[in-house]
C-alpha cells in the first residue's frame, strides 16, 4: 500500500490560492482552526487522487514571523514536513510573489509553481519565461487560470509525480539543490551558519534554516538551541556583512533577495510597453471607490443595499425568515404561484387564506371565551370533585340565554397584547358575545388550507401529526415539539437571514471591496482602538451576532480584534428586536423613541466602550501602522463566493444545534416538572424547578427593579436564545384569566415596583446589553482563542448591562421622585468611575 | 523628502524605510525596500494608495511618514 502524500498549497493573498484549492479538491474539505490560533485550517482530498491530501495554507507575503498567518505556514512548513510545496503565483504581479516563492524554494522540497491569471497576462501583451525561472529556482514552472478552471488539475498532478519520485530517490537527510540568491560576503556566512548547524536539522531544508539564523530570527535559533560559542562565531560573521553592506541582516537579505528576482526577471519577463504607468481599471475604480468626499457615500450605500437585503421588511433576508418561521418550519405554506381565493363552497368561499386565518381566530376566540364563561356558570356553588370541566353536549339553554362574554379579543403572537381594530390602530378590537353569537361561531370550522392552493405541510405540523399517529403522551409531544424542536426551529429560523449577509459578505470580500472599506473606515474606527475592519462584524450584528463575532476574524490586528468580538454584540440583533417589539407595546407607546433609543444606546456602548478598553492595560499601545494590499477588483464567481458563505454557515448551524438543542430540552423540563418528578400542568408553574431556580438568584436583580423569580427565570432563559424572554415572561406571569398575557406581564411589572415602567425599561436594557445568548458566547470563546480572553468579554458585557440597568432603574426612581436608597448610591457611585475609565489618560501615557 | 508628501500621480525611488521592525519587515515583503520605484494613485486625508511593483497598497499617514524617498 502507497503512503499518502501530503502536499502544502502555499501563495500570496490574493493569488487565486482559495480559487484554486476549490477547484482541484472539489467537495471534499475539511475546515477547522490551526492549533492554538484563530486562522482557519482548511484541507482537501486531490480530487481523483484518494491518497493526496492538499493543506491550504493562509495567504502569506513572506515566511517571517510578521503575522499568525506566517507564523502558522512557516510552522506547518518546516515542522510537520508535507511531501511538496505547490506555490501559487499571481502572474500579474510576479516579481512581488517571486518572494515567497524563493523562500519557499530553500526549504528544498519538491515544488511546482503554478503561474495564475495566466489569461490576464496574455490579455495584457505580457510575456512570462517559464522555463528561464524553472531552471534558476529549481522547480517546475506550470501557467494556470484557477478561475477558469484551466491548468490546476496538471500542475497538482505534475507536483504527485515528483513527491512519489523525490520519495524514492532521496529522503529528507540529502542535501538539495537550492538556489542561491545572495552576494559573496553573505553566502559565506550562510556557508559557515549551514557547517554549524548541519547535525540539528534536516538536510534538505539546511539552507532555509541557515538564512533563518543569518536574519537573527530568534524563534529559529532557540529552537536550533546553538551553543554559545557558536553562536558568538556566527554572530561575527554576520556582523562583517553587515559592516560590509551597511545595513542590518534582515535587510540586507529582503534586498538581495529582490534584486535576485529582478535581475531573473530582467531576463524572463516581458512587459507590454503601452501599459506602463497608465491607470488600470481597478485604479480608476478606485478614484471613485476611496474619493476623499464620495468613499463615504458610497460606504453607506453599500450598507443599505446590505441591510436591504438582509433586514429591511419585505427584503429578501426578512421574507425568506418569515417563511422559514412562520411557515417551513411551523404549519405549513402554499407553493408560490398556487395560492388562491378559496373555492369550495361553505363559509369562506372567496376569500383569501390570511382573512380566512383571521376569521376563524375571531370565531374560536368567541367560541372558548363563551363556554369558559358558561362553565363558570354552570359550577357557580358546586364542590371542587363535582364541577364540570368540559362541555357538555346538551347545553342548558336556560343558562345559556344568560350568558355573554364580555371584552373577547385576539391576541397577537408577539406582542401578548389584543389584536387592534381594522379602523384604528390604537384601540383594542374586543367584542361581546352572546348565546346566539356562540351559537354561530361554533359552526365555523378551521380553514382547510388546500383549498386555497397548493398547501406544502411545515416541518413542525409534520412531527405533530407524525407523533400523533403514533399514538404518544401528551408529556412526549410537549417535550419533543416544544422542547427539541422549539430549540432546532429557533436555530434553523435564522439561517436565511444570516446566509443572506454571508453570501454579501462574501460577494464583496471576493470583488475586492472590503479591502477598500478597511481602508476608509480605519481613520475613524482608530479612535476608538478597532480598526477599518470592525465595521463589517457590527453591520451584521444588526442581523445576528453570532456571524457578527465569526466576522470579525479577517480582522489581523489582534487587539482590535479582541475589542471587536466584546462590542460586536452590543447592536441589538434580531432577536432582541422581539424584546424591543413587546415592551415598546406594552409599557412605551407614549415613548416611541424608546425603541429607536435602544440602537442608539448600542453605538453609544461601542464608542464608550472602545475608548475606556483602550485605555486599559490590555488594549493600550497605538498600532500606529495600517498596511494593507488591495487586490484588482474582479467579478466574483458565483461558486466561489458560495464555498466562502457555505463554509462560514456550516460552522454556524452546527454550534448552534449542539449547543441550542440540548439548552432548550433542559429548559422545557425544569418549566414542566418539579423537584420530584411530577409533571405540571401549565398554570402549576409556581411549582417547577425552574421557579425554585429562579427564587435563589432573584435578589441579583433586587437592586435593578425586578427581583422576582419570574424575572430571574426570563432573564435567564434569554440566554438560550433572546427572544426567549419574552416567551419564558408570557409563561411564568400567570394570573387573572380573562385578559391578554400582555396585560399579564403589565400587571407583573406594576406588583413588583412602584414605577412599573422603569422596572420594565430596566428588565429590556439587562437583557439587550448582557452577554448576548449563548452561541454567541460560545462562538465568542472560540474567536477569542483562549478561556481568559473569552470570560473577560462575558464579564464586560455582563458589567456594562448590569450596571445600565441599575442606573436607569435607580436614577430613574430618584428623579421620579422615589427617593435615595443605598442602591442609588451605588449606581452613582459606579457611574462615576465609569466615566473617569472613559475620559482618564490612557495607559502608558 | 518623506513618502507622506508626495502627491497624486508623483514617482519616487525608495531610499530608506523607518520605523517599528515588524512593520518594517511587512513593507519590506511587500516591496518597500530602498532602490523600489513607488507611485501614488491616490490620496484621501494623508491616507494613500500606492503602486508598488504591480501591486496596489494602502498606507495610512504614519506609515507613508516612515518612508523616506527621492525623485525619479
Amino acid at each position: 500500500m502507497s503512503k499518502s502524500v501530503k502536499i502544502a498549497l502555499a501563495g500570496n493573498p490574493n493569488s487565486g490560492k482559495t480559487t484554486l484549492f476549490n477547484a482541484i479538491t472539489g467537495s471534499e474539505q475539511y475546515v477547522g482552526n490551526w492549533p492554538g490560533v484563530t486562522v482557519e485550517k482548511k484541507d482537501g482530498i486531490l480530487a481523483g487522487h484518494k491518497d493526496v491530501i492538499i493543506q491550504d495554507l493562509p495567504g502569506i507575503y513572506s515566511l517571517s514571523p510578521y503575522s499568525i498567518e506566517e507564523k502558522v505556514s512557516r510552522r506547518f512548513l518546516v515542522e510537520e514536513g508535507p511531501d511538496a510545496i505547490l506555490n501559487i503565483v499571481d502572474g500579474t504581479n510576479i516579481e512581488r510573489n517571486l518572494y515567497l516563492s524563493t523562500q519557499l524554494a530553500e526549504l528544498g522540497l519538491p515544488m511546482v509553481m503554478a503561474v495564475n491569471m495566466m489569461d490576464v497576462v496574455k490579455k495584457n501583451g505580457d510575456k512570462i519565461d517559464f522555463e528561464k525561472i524553472a531552471r534558476t529556482l529549481r522547480c517546475e514552472v506550470v501557467g494556470i487560470s484557477a478561475l477558469r478552471n484551466e491548468g490546476g488539475m496538471e500542475a497538482a498532478e505534475k507536483l504527485v509525480e515528483m513527491a512519489k519520485k523525490a520519495v524514492v530517490e532521496k529522503g529528507p537527510d540529502k542535501l538539495p539543490d537550492v538556489p542561491h540568491v545572495f552576494s559573496g560576503s553573505v553566502e559565506h556566512a550562510i556557508a559557515h551558519i549551514e557547517e554549524s548547524i548541519q547535525d540539528k536539522v534536516p538536510l534538505r531544508s539546511i539552507r532555509w534554516y541557515a538564512i533563518k539564523v543569518f536574519e537573527r530570527d530568534r524563534e529559529i535559533i532557540k529552537k536550533l538551541d546553538i551553543g554559545v560559542g557558536e553562536m558568538k562565531h556566527i554572530e561575527e560573521h554576520i556582523r562583517d556583512c553587515e559592516k560590509e553592506l551597511g545595513d542590518d541582516a534582515e535587510s540586507i537579505i529582503t534586498s538581495q533577495r529582490y534584486e535576485f528576482i529582478k535581475r531573473l526577471m530582467d531576463n524572463s519577463l516581458t512587459l507590454n510597453e503601452n501599459r506602463k504607468g497608465k491607470l488600470t481599471l481597478s485604479d480608476k475604480i478606485d478614484k471613485f471607490v476611496t474619493h476623499r468626499i464620495l468613499a463615504l457615500p458610497i460606504f453607506i450605500l453599500s450598507l443599505c443595499v446590505m441591510w436591504f437585503l438582509a433586514v429591511a421588511e419585505n427584503g429578501p433576508g426578512t421574507v425568506l425568515t418569515d417563511w422559514a418561521n412562520d411557515e417551513f418550519l411551523a404549519d405549513g405554506w402554499h407553493l408560490p404561484f398556487t395560492a388562491h381565493a378559496c373555492r369550495e363552497e361553505g363559509k369562506y368561499k372567496g376569500m383569501a387564506f390570511e382573512d380566512a386565518q383571521g376569521v376563524f381566530a375571531k370565531k374560536d376566540a368567541s367560541k372558548s371565551a363563551w363556554e369558559k364563561a358558561y362553565l363558570e356558570k354552570v359550577n357557580e356553588g358546586k364542590a371542587g370533585d363535582a364541577q364540570v370541566e368540559e362541555m357538555p353536549e346538551e347545553i342548558d339553554e336556560q343558562i345559556a340565554a344568560t350568558i355573554v362574554a364580555k371584552d373577547v379579543f385576539v391576541e397577537d403572537e408577539e406582542t401578548g397584547e389584543p389584536v387592534a381594530k381594522e379602523d384604528n390602530e390604537d384601540e383594542p378590537d374586543l367584542w361581546d358575545v352572546d348565546y346566539a353569537a356562540y351559537k354561530e361561531a361554533a359552526e365555523w370550522e378551521e380553514p382547510d388550507p388546500s383549498n386555497f392552493g397548493v398547501w406544502v405541510p411545515g416541518v413542525g405540523a409534520l412531527i405533530t401529526s407524525a407523533l400523533e399517529k403514533a399514538g404518544v403522551n401528551d408529556t412526549v409531544k410537549s417535550l419533543v415539539v416544544d422542547g427539541a424542536w422549539g430549540g432546532v426551529a429557533t436555530v434553523l429560523g435564522f439561517i436565511p437571514v444570516i446566509f443572506v449577509v454571508f453570501f454579501f459578505l462574501a460577494f464583496l470580500e471576493d470583488c475586492g471591496y472590503m479591502a477598500r472599506v478597511a481602508f476608509i473606515m480605519d481613520r475613524l474606527l482608530r479612535r476608538f482602538g478597532l480598526s477599518g475592519k470592525s465595521f463589517i462584524p457590527m453591520l451584521v450584528g444588526k442581523g445576528c451576532g453570532v456571524p457578527a463575532v465569526m466576522a470579525a476574524r479577517a480582522i489581523e490586528n489582534e487587539r482590535a480584534r479582541r475589542m471587536t468580538v466584546i462590542l460586536a454584540t452590543f447592536v441589538p440583533c434580531g432577536a432582541k428586536t422581539v424584546i424591543i417589539a413587546m415592551f415598546a407595546a406594552l409599557f412605551f407607546r407614549e415613548q416611541w423613541y424608546v425603541a429607536a433609543m435602544m440602537d442608539v444606546v448600542g453605538i453609544a456602548i461601542i464608542i464608550l466602550g472602545g475608548i475606556a478598553l483602550k485605555k486599559t492595560r490590555f488594549f493600550a499601545g497605538e498600532a500606529s501602522s495600517f498596511v494593507l494590499e488591495l487586490p484588482a477588483y474582479h467579478m466574483p464567481t458565483i461558486s466561489g463566493v458560495w464555498h466562502h458563505t457555505w463554509n462560514r454557515l456550516k460552522g454556524y448551524i452546527l454550534k448552534a444545534g449542539l449547543v441550542i438543542f440540548p439548552a432548550c430540552v433542559f429548559l422545557w423540563f425544569i418549566m414542566h416538572f418539579d423537584w420530584s418528578m411530577n409533571l405540571l400542568a401549565d398554570e402549576e408553574i409556581e411549582k417547577s424547578i425552574l421557579h425554585d431556580l429562579g427564587s435563589w438568584i432573584a435578589w441579583l436583580f433586587e437592586p435593578l427593579g425586578f427581583g422576582s423569580w419570574q424575572g430571574a427565570a426570563a432573564s435567564v432563559s434569554a440566554e438560550i436564545a433572546k427572544e426567549q424572554a419574552t416567551a419564558t415572561l408570557k409563561l411564568v406571569t400567570v394570573g387573572m384569566d380573562g385578559v391578554s398575557s400582555g396585560a399579564h406581564i403589565q400587571n407583573f411589572f406594576a406588583a413588583i415596583s412602584d414605577f412599573p415602567k422603569l422596572a420594565a425599561l430596566s428588565f429590556m436594557m439587562f437583557n439587550l446589553f448582557v452577554p448576548p445568548c449563548m452561541v454567541a458566547i460560545a462562538v465568542t470563546f472560540r474567536e477569542m482563542g483562549s478561556q481568559k480572553w473569552g470570560w473577560f468579554a462575558v464579564a464586560f458585557q455582563l458589567f456594562v448591562g448590569y450596571v445600565l440597568a441599575l442606573s436607569v432603574y435607580r436614577l430613574g426612581v430618584l428623579f421620579a421622585g422615589g427617593g435615595f436608597g443605598i442602591w442609588t448610591a451605588v449606581a452613582i457611585l459606579v457611574d462615576l468611575w465609569c466615566i473617569w475609565m472613559i475620559v482618564r489618560k490612557g495607559y502608558g501615557k | 523628502m518623506k513618502l507622506a508628501e508626495m502627491k497624486e500621480g508623483d514617482r519616487a525611488r525608495i531610499v530608506r524605510v523607518t520605523g517599528e521592525e515588524p512593520v518594517k519587515r511587512h513593507l519590506g515583503a511587500l516591496g518597500f525596500i530602498a532602490g523600489t520605484i513607488v507611485r501614488v494613485v491616490g490620496e484621501s486625508y494623508g491616507n494613500m494608495i500606492l503602486a508598488v511593483h504591480e501591486s496596489r497598497i494602502a498606507v495610512n499617514d504614519a506609515t507613508a511618514q516612515n518612508v523616506e524617498v527621492a525623485n525619479v
